[in-house]
């Protein structure tokens, strides 16, 4: 059933991970791992299996094989609703916002999976927008405001583990930047964070390490401060 | 106090009548959005398990003796337990599946039910009195009313918004909502949402259940009380759409009204009305009264899986074989009788029009008996009341279907999917309405001694031998136009639009319009094995036209195998044998119809001839067979 893995320094250790949609084969042995209170982003261009891999880990893709450790737990054979309440959050790449559903109703919706959540009023204070329009059904609000409510309602979960898929993308500048300043408020307070990313410029604002995925595999790690060096290389793997 | 010379004391008691009805639509059709919703399946089990909930409340008094109240609360219990049974043995498994599938498998699930209680409580209704603390009733001078009728409109009313209430301003409600929008995003953030459907089943059935009891004082507890009303309720869903909780309820009270209303300004139309209204909102407003096409899943392009391409044989093969079934159908009636082997042809053309549609044309027509029934009736008057030769007669009955599908084509394919399906039944439940009015038809008798005639005048059909080769000429005819049609541009285009429909129309073809000439081929095919039934059994009856013989030309055709050229041929046999054999056993047949169904849906959705296809297929290249494999156990 569930086994525990030694080494809990890491809260995610994903090793030769497969994924497949009916008969595509996605993810063709995705192995990383991101410790307790980093911020990890998964760079590769569009097609690369980024998405697939987050989504393989909440256990929403069509197979997988392999192993999913999530805070020692291994969770490769769980339902979605057993992985989320490991503790882990997730923000989809579509944002998800339920259109018959209030502002509010959205923001309260996702149950409380672990003690220490972040209380409503204090996700609020974070997103003031989201105060204002919380009686709005949750289809009128703009991008960047969704985009905040996404991230916001599993602040409120008690989830300590974020997965966020592509948080910036089709955002104006200036929202980009509020919500960099979100994920850095959030790796203040312990959160650990995987990212999905294709704006590498974005990326290294935040996070502290960075896998590039390439074909449904890593193909590189590279930390923070190393990837000015990389940068021609990186830009090339990423370009289109 | 009179009104256009209707005393008012009609007038009121037939709108308290329609509130009545309304009452049971509102109730019905909220239990099926919020299935649908959630589940996205047409719970045809609805109308059972509305008349479950009555028998419940009648086999509780009557063995148990507890009264109405009791069973108030009893029966939806025992029903909506039912359902989650239902829900986790049946429903789990298609989830995956087109939605289709839902709708076939709950038809099926019908079947079995109303054929056991059938099987155990005959037809005849049973009586359900009054609860004593609501007998009687109040004369208010214009009207005299009923303590029973205002406490079902109360009590309904309440059920109504308070349901109403839970979904819409309840955080139990907002978990389903989110569900029925994206059921995997809710499940990631830790909701177990397969208990929730499961308890979602259980509640909507448990409503049917409990406007079941409500029913039973009102109208007699039977078996088939169920049928009455579903394909009304249907109707109700057309029109006000299943998007919204408050359009059901206000569109079910509505109608309800609208048909009391009718029966005292114009009763004949009475029991038509609603399928008039649903034909002018189609034309009106196709996503109906309070659809959002958008969000409404209903509407979405919906296809049974069909078998594509054939078996490459040799071309010795296939000569062999052709000439083994010529030489068979020769000699067949030699080992069976002709009458019989008739029986199956005329089926088996049935089924073969309604593959054109489903299986080539990827449209789920749930009523072809309308044109069955149709070429039938036409057919007969025709031969019988104006004397002409049979071939005339059968060419009438392919021009009047021919048009009837015109009609009823263009209407139906204003909408896609499942509410395609539905309007099919409901358009062909009022064509049986029609029917059981009319004049011409003598009603329950049907038009009986069609005399057979002489073909152009010269062949005495009243030879069964000759007969027999005439119509095997006819079949083979039909058979060999269904082939060339499917192999034609036109066919291949069908099957575009089957697998993708967009595609098509980006690129550049008029779709409706294609959509409606495969619609009018497959109504004119019927219609002509409804006009040589007729000939052939000299009899057009109202069993032609029914329901019930519109779901199985669709078992005989889902047994076979959809989409290929021999499987409704295959299919019809079974059935028709089947039939034959187990005619002394009545409503048996109804239940192994319903089980036949049951098996193909969940485990058997190639057919026969489609399994048979996919076998020889393998056979023939084990390289590409065992690339297959690997494909599919990867």
């Amino acid at each position: 059933m569930l086994d525990r893995v030694a080494n809990a320094d890491f809260c995610l250790r994903i090793r030769d991970l497969n994924a497949w949609y009916g008969e595509s084969h996605i993810l063709q042995g995705m192995s990383f791992d991101v410790a307790e209170g980093e911020v990890v982003t998964l760079l590769g261009r569009n097609g690369a299996g980024k998405t697939t891999t987050v989504r393989a880990i909440m256990g929403i893709v069509g197979r997988r094989t392999g192993s999913v450790s999530i805070n020692g737990t291994e969770t490769i054979t769980s339902m979605p609703e057993v992985v989320a309440r490991t503790g882990i959050g997730y923000c989809p790449e579509d944002r998800g916002i339920f259109a018959s559903l209030t502002v509010e109703e959205n923001m309260l919706l996702p149950p409380v999976v672990r003690p220490g959540g972040m209380a409503v009023e204090e996700i609020y204070r974070y997103f003031p927008n989201l105060k204002e329009r919380r009686k709005s059904a949750g289809n009128l609000l703009s991008g960047g405001e969704q985009q905040m409510l996404a991230i916001g309602r599993i602040l409120r979960t008690g989830a300590k583990i974020l997965l966020l898929d592509e948080p910036t993308e089709g955002l104006a500048p200036v929202i980009v930047q509020q919500i960099a300043a979100v994920l850095r408020m959030l790796k203040e307070r312990g959160f650990t964070i995987l990212l999905v990313e294709q704006n590498f410029h974005f990326a290294s604002t935040v996070a502290d390490r960075h896998y590039l995925v390439e074909h449904g595999r890593v193909v590189g790690s590279y930390r923070n401060d190393e990837i000015n060096q990389h940068q021609d290389e990186l830009k090339e793997r990423l370009g289109v | 106090m009179d009104f256009l010379d209707i005393s008012s004391q009609v007038l009121f008691g037939q709108l308290l009548v329609g509130l009545i009805n309304g009452a049971f639509y509102a109730m019905l059709s909220l239990g099926l959005a919020i299935i649908f919703g959630l589940l996205v399946v047409v719970n045809m089990t609805h109308g059972a398990q509305y008349m479950m909930g009555a028998f419940c409340a009648w086999l509780l008094l009557r063995y148990a003796g507890i009264g109405y109240w009791g069973a108030l609360v009893i029966a939806p219990i025992v029903v909506g337990l039912f359902g989650i049974v239902l829900e986790r043995l049946f429903f789990r498994h298609i989830y995956k599946l087109d939605h289709l599938y839902g709708l076939l498998l709950t038809f099926g699930l019908t079947l079995i039910i109303e054929g056991l209680f059938r099987n155990e409580f005959g037809t005849a209704g049973q009586p359900y009195d009054i609860p004593a603390a609501l007998q009687g009733g109040t004369n208010l001078g214009f009207m005299f009313l009923p303590n029973y009728r205002i406490w079902v409109i109360f009590a309904s009313v309440v059920v109504c918004f308070g349901t109403w209430l839970l979904i819409e301003r309840t955080k139990l409600g907002a978990y389903l909502r989110a569900a029925t929008e994206n059921a995997t995003l809710v499940r990631a953030f830790g909701v177990n949402v397969p208990r929730m459907i499961m308890l979602t089943y259980g509640f909507g059935v448990a409503l049917a259940g409990l406007a079941g009891v409500m029913a039973a004082p009102i109208y007699q507890v039977s078996p088939m009380m169920g049928n009455n009303i579903m394909i009304v309720v249907f109707a109700v869903v057309v029109i006000g759409g299943m998007g919204s909780i408050m359009g059901s309820i206000l569109t079910g009270f509505g109608l309800g009204l609208v048909e009391g209303l009718t029966k005292v300004f114009y009763p004949e139309a009475s029991t038509t009305v609603l399928f008039v209204i649903m034909i002018i909102v189609l034309m009106v407003r196709p996503s109906g009264l309070f659809g959002r096409m958008s969000t409404d899943r209903a509407a979405l392009n919906a296809s049974i899986a069909s078998v594509s391409g054939a078996v490459n044989w040799s071309k010795t093969t296939k000569m062999a074989l052709s000439t083994v079934a010529i030489g068979a159908v020769i000699i067949a009636p030699a080992v069976f009788y002709p009458v019989f082997l008739m029986k199956a042809m005329c089926f088996a053309l049935f089924a073969c029009s309604l593959n054109l549609l489903v299986g080539y044309a990827g449209l789920l027509s749930f009523g072809h008996a309308a044109y069955f029934g149709t070429g039938a009736y036409i057919a007969a008057h025709a031969v019988k009341e104006w004397g002409v030769t049979p071939e005339i007669g059968i060419l009438l009955g392919v021009l009047a279907t021919a048009l009837l599908g015109t009609v009823f084509g263009w209407l139906a394919i204003r909408r896609q999917g499942i509410y395609f399906a539905m309007v099919t039944l409901a358009l062909a439940q009022l064509i049986y309405f029609i029917a059981l009015q009319a004049p011409f038809t003598h009603g329950e008798d049907g038009i009986q001694s069609v005399p057979r005639g002489h073909l152009f005048g010269l062949i005495d059909l009243n030879d069964t031998m000759t007969l027999y080769f005439v119509v095997l000429a006819i079949f083979l005819g039909c058979l060999f136009l269904i082939w060339r049609t499917v192999n034609s541009p036109f066919g291949n285009i069908l099957k575009a639009i089957r697998e993708s429909e967009p595609r098509v129309v980006s690129l550049g073809y008029n779709v409706p319009r294609h959509k409606l000439l495969a619609f009018i081929l497959s109504a004119s095919l019927a219609g002509l094995a409804g006009s040589l039934k007729a000939i052939v059994f000299q009899l057009a009856a109202l069993p032609d036209l029914h329901w019930s013989m519109s779901g199985e030309v669709v078992l005989m055709l889902l047994l076979g195998g959809v989409g290929t050229l021999f499987g409704p041929i295959v299919g019809a046999v079974v059935i028709v044998a089947m039939q034959s054999y187990l005619a002394e056993f009545g409503s048996w047949v109804m239940i192994i119809q319903g089980g036949i169904f049951v098996l193909c849906i969940m485990t058997f959705r190639r057919g026969i001839v489609g399994e048979l296809i996919v076998r020889l297929r393998s056979q023939d290249k084990p390289a590409a067979a065992a690339a297959q494999q690997v494909l599919h156990t990867a």
